[in-house]
């Protein structure tokens, strides 16, 4: 394949995954909506209180323009999303974007946290369970991980605030503190559970890629060179199992982002995944709107980042 | 998700909580209060600080509930009010033991056709800012909140035809003889800002609240977490006691307990009443259960024709065991339900007698009614209040005796309120409360189908003579005579079963030993100004 054709098939790569990201997007913005609306609740009754009149009730619904069928509904969401704009809270009386802006960075931090954590204690262990294939530290490395994946991330996050504040009172039960010595400390323990979750997925597929490298010409070469086995596994094996862990990691980042709604709650952190849950029990429309959508960029360019990177590292991704 | 929460975010119109009422002189001129308030002033549970107050330091309260805006006339959520009403003051407030108590007015006057009443304000009371109050003040706040259609309480300010200033005094003009007046002016929605915002825009003034209450908000960036400073002008000299409460959002019930434990939080609300037994063990920890005006009940659907048939509603009640509801689903915190009104308000009758839990006596009533082998049915819930899922399972266990089949239905609560309000039932749970001292409240929005709005709080219950007495209440002002419709009414509806009364919740709070002088009143509320850390 020459330079030029190369560059073409990755151009047309670009942009098929660059409109599959637009439709996924939309089709969140789609869906969001929808199931919102049919679902039971009223914003209007929750801001008013049960004593209001239904004609109050009602002038309202109409201010915010929910008197109107569903369709017309959608269509002043949508236009008003080309115009940028994602409307303001029922209950805060303050534009969309000012409360997500406000609550991003907790958020934001805890999945940077989480990503971080996830490699650092993946990439060890994995390399460990392969250069030890089917002996005692490799079944602990996959047993334990399997039973990781069975429980759940609020499960997770009480087990490790009894051990790690309660017991050892190393860390604080939770909250984000208002110091940046605090925010960090507060951080880790709730980067954690959600880091736990995709641990095994990715110590498991991590093994199995460096497994695969291992049983490769080149490593075999590199030991008949006579290279000690750590520096194989450790200079040539890990450097190149690295790469589809992180494009794993960006795969998972849908999982993390999501987990964020759980692990905020367990931990008292007042990110966008809190803001989330309160606007849904609120039935807080252009907020869980604005929300879903923001989450649901935020995932795909994610994906979009991994799968572009992934593409250019390796030829092979991008003629599938 | 925390469950309680869920109950708090609800509709709440709560008057303000105030501890330290004993160094207010009551006024004398208080016509509701009568000799069964001093009786339940006894009965308060909490709160009573030992030793003398110390000075400064921080409280963190762990709440369940979220601010979203401060502005009194527009507002229902328990995160807003429970804030907001750190700021702002009316000119009467509800004691930790219920009693209506002089706040920004030292007490008032009332003419002899209980049509105009004249409000003294407090000599000496600023604004956080240094501005004294004035009586204009009062007028343009409540002017404010009685022109504010969406505001979810300005219907408590029906009765008002107008405000005048005169001096230091404040007259209101009614449009009719209104019993509940009182209690109605003590609401958080009526408190006092400053004349148009202080010289600010709306949006301006909330941003960066004045008021004359205990707490200032330097900003409010809108925020779950936030702080409250001592206001240096408090009008009660020496008060509040502490320099800061930092108000943080933690919906987590078992986040919360955690928090109380490890020193990160010295206050939650909320408290499950699964959890009180382990935190009766907890040395570091008090635990404190405050009267509230609050029951429990179980609602049947009247426009269904079995529910219409007043046999098979006695035969549902007398087929409850409420004592071992009480004792297996509220653990002992709660007290049974006897009648639609708890034993905490003024004008319960406790000796009104009711159907107590009795098969034999269920049986003999449904064989009465025109569905003597029973029939199927369904039991609402809002999902996630685990007492109330609790409750269903048993109500459903104590109906299969008689026939009657029960399937359990648990939506989320905000679809929950829209099904049952919608009629879309046959029976729900829910609980009736009480926010303002006045009884009337509780009686015309659950009992009055023609003038309470509800009606009958959505069970449909029409007994022309029950909405009789409770007109015939509101405009009665003999504390003997008001006693005496009202224990008409509370005779008439322990026979009708409109409802039946499940329990009697308490609040539940948990607090660090060191914190002193908490106090909740039985609308729930709550203003911190007497609390100080031993």
């Amino acid at each position: 394949m020459s330079k030029r054709v190369a560059l073409n098939v990755y151009r047309s790569y670009t942009g098929r995954r660059l409109a599959a990201a637009v439709l996924v997007t939309i089709g969140v913005a789609i869906a969001a909506f929808i199931l919102l609306h049919v679902v039971p609740g009223d914003p209007a009754r929750a801001v008013l209180g049960e004593h209001a009149t239904p004609s109050a009730v009602d002038a309202l619904r109409r201010q915010w323009g929910l008197s109107q069928s569903l369709p017309a509904q959608f269509g002043h969401f949508i236009a008003d999303l080309v115009r940028g704009r994602l409307g303001s809270s029922y209950f805060y009386h303050e534009p969309v974007l000012t409360l997500i802006g406000q609550r991003i960075g907790e958020t934001a931090w805890l999945v940077l946290g989480a990503s971080i954590l996830a490699v650092a204690i993946s990439l060890p262990l994995a390399t460990l369970a392969a250069s030890r294939q089917d002996r005692l530290s490799d079944h602990l490395i996959r047993g334990v991980g399997v039973i990781g994946l069975g429980m759940p991330a609020f499960w997770v996050g009480i087990v490790l605030i009894e051990v790690f504040a309660i017991h050892i009172k190393l860390l604080p039960v939770g909250g984000w503190g208002d110091t940046l010595w605090q925010h960090i400390e507060g951080l880790l323990l709730p980067s954690l559970t959600a880091a736990l979750a995709i641990i095994p997925i990715l110590i498991r597929s991590l093994r199995a890629g460096m497994l695969e490298v291992l049983d490769s010409d080149f490593v075999a070469s590199a030991r008949a060179r006579g290279l000690s086995e750590t520096r194989v596994l450790f200079v040539h094996v890990m450097r190149n199992a690295i790469i589809p862990t992180i494009a794993l990691l960006g795969l998972n980042i849908a999982f993390l982002v999501g987990s964020t709604v759980v692990v905020e709650q367990v931990f008292a952190l007042n990110g966008v995944g809190a803001l989330l849950l309160d606007s849904i029990t609120n039935r807080d429309y252009p907020v869980v709107q604005g929300l879903t959508l923001v989450m649901a960029t935020a995932v795909v360019l994610i994906n979009l980042v991994t799968d572009l990177v992934s593409a250019r590292l390796d030829p092979r991704i991008r003629l599938r | 998700m925390d469950t309680e929460s869920l109950v708090l975010t609800r509709r709440k119109l709560l008057s303000q909580g105030a501890k330290g009422t004993a160094a207010i002189a009551l006024a004398p001129l208080l016509t509701t209060g009568s000799a069964s308030a001093a009786t339940r002033a006894a009965r308060t549970v909490a709160g009573v600080a030992s030793g003398t107050p110390k000075r400064g330091g921080t409280v963190t309260f762990a709440r369940s509930v979220a601010p979203t805006q401060l502005d009194p006339a527009n507002s229902i959520i328990a995160g807003d009010v429970y804030t907001l009403d750190k700021i702002f003051e009316p000119l009467y407030v509800t004691s930790p033991s219920g009693q209506l108590t002089p706040w920004l007015a030292t007490g008032y006057t009332a003419s002899a056709d209980h049509k105009t009443y004249t409000y003294h304000l407090r000599p000496g009371v600023r604004f956080s800012d240094g501005t004294p109050l004035k009586a204009s003040d009062v007028v343009w706040s409540i002017n404010r909140e009685r022109a504010n259609k969406n505001g979810p309480l300005s219907f408590l300010d029906f009765a008002i035809k107008n405000i005048k200033a005169d001096g230091n005094n404040v007259v209101f003009t009614l449009a009719e003889p209104w019993a509940p007046f009182l209690s109605d002016i003590s609401v958080f929605a009526n408190a006092i800002l400053p004349a148009n915002y202080g010289g600010k825009s709306e949006k301006a003034f909330f941003k960066s609240p004045i008021g004359t209450g205990p707490w200032l908000l330097p900003e409010w960036q809108a925020d779950s977490n936030l702080t409250l400073k001592a206001n240096p002008n408090y009008w009660q000299k020496g008060k509040p006691y502490l320099d800061s409460v930092a108000i943080t959002y933690v919906s987590d019930q078992n986040q919360q307990l955690l928090q109380l434990r490890s020193g990160a939080a010295q206050i939650v609300d909320n408290v499950p009443p699964s959890n009180v037994a382990s935190l009766k063990s907890d040395s570091s920890v008090t635990l404190t259960q405050f009267e509230s005006w609050q029951t429990d009940i179980l609602v049947f659907n009247e426009q269904l024709p079995y529910f219409q048939d007043r046999h098979v509603r006695r035969a549902i009640a007398y087929a409850i065991d409420t004592n071992k509801l009480v004792e297996a689903a509220s653990f002992g915190t709660a007290k049974a339900g006897k009648g639609l009104f708890p034993p905490s308000l003024e004008y319960a009758d406790e000796n009104v007698p009711t159907l107590e839990y009795s098969l034999s006596k269920a049986k003999a009533e449904l064989a009465k009614s025109k569905y003597p082998h029973g029939f199927s049915t369904k039991l609402l819930i809002s999902g996630g209040v685990e007492k109330w899922s609790e409750f269903a399972q048993i109500i459903q266990a104590d109906l299969k005796p008689l026939g009657i089949t029960v399937a359990i239905t648990s939506l989320d609560h905000a679809a929950y309120e829209t099904t049952f309000q919608k009629y879309d039932y046959d029976m729900f749970i829910d609980y009736a409360i009480n926010d303002i001292s006045d009884i009337d409240e509780m009686a015309s929005f659950n009992l009055d189908y023609k003038n309470g709005g509800s009606k009958s709080y959505w069970s449909s219950y029409n007994n022309p003579a029950v909405s009789k007495l409770v007109e015939q209440a509101e405009s009665e002002f003999s504390t003997s005579k008001r006693q005496a419709l009202y224990t008409e009414i509370q005779k008439i509806i322990a026979q009708d079963v409109p409802f039946v009364a499940l329990d009697y919740p308490p609040y539940i709070y948990a607090t660090s030993n060191k914190v002193q002088g908490f106090a909740v009143n039985p609308g729930g509320a709550y203003r911190l100004e007497n609390v100080w850390l031993a």
